[in-house]
């Protein structure tokens, strides 16, 4: 059967936010930009970033999604995620550790509601008619710049994003217990960009992805976008077997 | 009817020193029995890099051994992956000739462009052009083949003028076909006179409006080759058994464990933005059919099951319009080779008859 994840939970519990409830209403964020830059990573780390309960795509992958929000509940913010490509049984998903967001309610809120395991800093996501440019930096370091050159327009519906699993703390009748959040919004393009990745700067440790080296390009996209945050529907026991792995939430 | 069967040659993990020699050797030994019971045609997937799921990346070799090691089967090269950064049409006009003669004749050529960023990613190859590259391929295969010189000026190669060598044994050129993974592609097949490889959508219903409307639109094509090829050829899983209940719970163990093996591959949909891969390719909509009915129940479309249900699900397939089934009889081994054996072996003496198939006479098949 095909590889599976090894990762040691014990070293992520910390780094993962504490979720009250499974109760998070949906919520729509309007005219939200995002920027999607996907990479192909060094086959050395295929299985070591992954927890068991996750088989690793074949290549590989890591993929660097930004959001500018420029209205909502929260007010406007900057939004950073580095994920690693993966199946949740035979589901394409991606494994969401840390992300870095530039405004501390929105940043509570994502956390709380659907276990963003969030960081505060300076995030930036900016179009240009050359390029689209993402970045992240806490105090003077950066810890990932990349950009989307050359963009040329495409449809919405040519761009397929995967839903997330978010690594979050549950509190359980046993306690708290590690657990993966899938976060499967629904999107609606108002426009769509494509374009060659470049990544400049990626500080594989600050994402909690020790051993991630970008290896090949693979795509860069660029839309603006409903964001449409849904109900938490499953979960992933990060610690299980893929196919004992998958919880219906209220089932 | 005809009967089938088809080759991803799926190899599990762990890989020994002798695990993929051991899968192919099965698939040899599977080859030789169809071929003395009577089933018409074996097909050899072309796919690169893809772990377990398909270790076939060189099918006019497999192709040529299974031609060596039978009389009658014919043997069906599909699908060449038409695209340059993985083969030049130049000698994939060589190499098909060539497996024709080696043959005596019984190639069947199917073309089409591969669906994954494992392998596009791999090659190098640029999403964007492999339905243009497939389309150039088709136009100027048969002419290598047919033509004495052939010279060509082109979007994705040219040539000056040369005798490709050597020409196919069966004249005027092999039949040739295209995958459809997609809706819409049959109609591709239909306008260029190609046979229909793979078509499989879900719902009986919605197959024969399918298959009408390639029927229809290939009486006016222009063909690419020499002649038209209007045929209807379609993948299924196959295990039948006498036992229901045994043959339906290892039969969804096969197309699931498929299903589990494909959805592991980064297809190029998920990879890349384009508007070329509508679908994720790996035979998607075998995939979908596969895991369509409720839990505990087989999908209606399935060759899973005794010999009885397997007889009404092809009386299905046929009445719908489809010309030949070709089957997946094992997915990473988890049929033992001694039960895919047995339930091919049931299926010719209970099934294949009751479609007019009988053992083939000592006569070899082909070009005499």
């Amino acid at each position: 059967m095909p590889l599976v994840g090894e990762r040691d939970l014990r070293s992520l519990a910390p780094h993962a936010p504490l979720l009250p409830d499974l109760r998070a209403e949906p919520l729509t964020l309007t005219e939200v930009e995002v920027l999607q830059l996907l990479y192909e990573i060094d086959d050395s780390a295929i299985t070591s970033l992954l927890p068991p309960a996750l088989h690793p795509t074949i290549p590989p992958t890591v993929s660097f999604v930004f959001w500018r929000v420029r209205s909502g509940p929260w007010g406007e913010f900057e939004l950073a995620q580095a994920r690693v490509g993966c199946r949740a049984g035979a589901r394409p998903r991606a494994l969401l550790l840390r992300a870095y967001c530039s405004n501390e309610a929105a940043g509570r809120a994502l956390a709380e509601g659907w276990g963003f395991p969030i960081v505060s800093a300076h995030v930036r996501l900016r179009h240009y008619y050359d390029r689209v440019v993402g970045e992240v930096r806490r105090g003077d370091d950066i810890v990932l710049r990349g950009e989307l050159v050359d963009p040329e327009a495409i449809s919405g519906a040519d761009i397929q994003y995967i839903a997330n699993l978010n690594m979050a703390r549950l509190r359980g009748a046993d306690g708290e217990a590690l657990r993966l959040v899938q976060f499967d919004p629904e999107y609606i393009f108002h426009k769509a960009e494509r374009g060659r990745p470049q990544v400049q700067e990626f500080d594989a440790t600050a994402w909690l992805l020790e051993g991630a080296v970008l290896d090949w390009p693979i795509s860069a996209s660029y839309a603006v976008c409903d964001i449409e945050l849904p109900r938490i529907r499953y979960l992933v026991d990060p610690a299980r077997p893929p196919l004992e792995a998958v919880e219906r939430v209220g089932g | 009817m005809k009967f089938g069967i088809f080759f991803e040659i799926s190899v599990p993990r762990p890989w020994g020193p002798d695990t993929e020699y051991k899968v192919y050797q099965n698939c040899l030994e599977q080859v030789r029995l169809a071929d003395e019971l009577g089933f018409d045609q074996v097909w050899a997937v072309e796919h690169h890099f893809l772990e377990e799921y398909s270790h076939c990346s060189a099918p006019e070799l497999f192709l040529t051994a299974c031609a060596m090691e039978t009389k009658h089967i014919r043997v069906g090269h599909g699908i060449v992956v038409c695209v340059p950064q993985f083969n030049h049409p130049i000698r994939v006009a060589e190499r098909a000739a060539v497996l024709d003669i080696l043959s005596g004749g019984r190639l069947e050529f199917g073309t089409g462009r591969s669906a994954t960023w494992t392998e596009l990613g791999g090659f190098e190859a640029n999403p964007d052009e492999t339905k243009k590259t497939w389309d150039e391929y088709v136009r100027v295969i048969p002419k290598m083949w047919t033509q004495e010189r052939f010279g060509y000026r082109g979007r994705c190669f040219s040539m000056p003028k040369r005798a490709v060598l050597p020409k196919p044994l069966q004249k005027p050129h092999p039949p040739m076909w295209v995958a459809v993974t997609s809706p819409g592609t049959e109609l591709d097949a239909a306008e260029r006179g190609l046979g229909s490889l793979g078509l499989t959508f879900g719902g009986f219903e919605e197959q024969e409006k399918r298959i009408a409307e390639y029927r229809r639109r290939i009486r006016s094509c222009e063909p690419v080759g020499e002649f038209v090829n209007e045929q209807v050829n379609t993948v299924n899983f196959l295990f039948c058994h006498e036992d229901r209940e045994y043959a339906i719970k290892t039969g969804q163990r096969l197309a699931g464990t498929f299903n589990y093996l494909a959805e592991q591959l980064l297809a190029a949909r998920q990879a890349y933005p384009t508007r070329s891969y509508p679908n994720l390719g790996l035979l998607p909509a075998l995939r979908r059919e596969a895991t369509s009915a409720p839990e505990g129940r087989v999908p209606e479309g399935l060759c899973i099951g005794d010999p009885d249900r397997i007889i009404e699900v092809i009386k299905k397939w046929e009445s719908v319009g489809v010309d030949r089934i070709n089957f997946l009889l094992n997915a990473v081994e988890t049929i033992p080779q001694e039960e895919v054996l047995a339930s091919m072996r049931l299926f010719a003496r209970e099934v294949m008859p009751k479609f007019g198939v009988q053992p083939p006479s000592k006569e070899p098949a082909g070009v005499s």
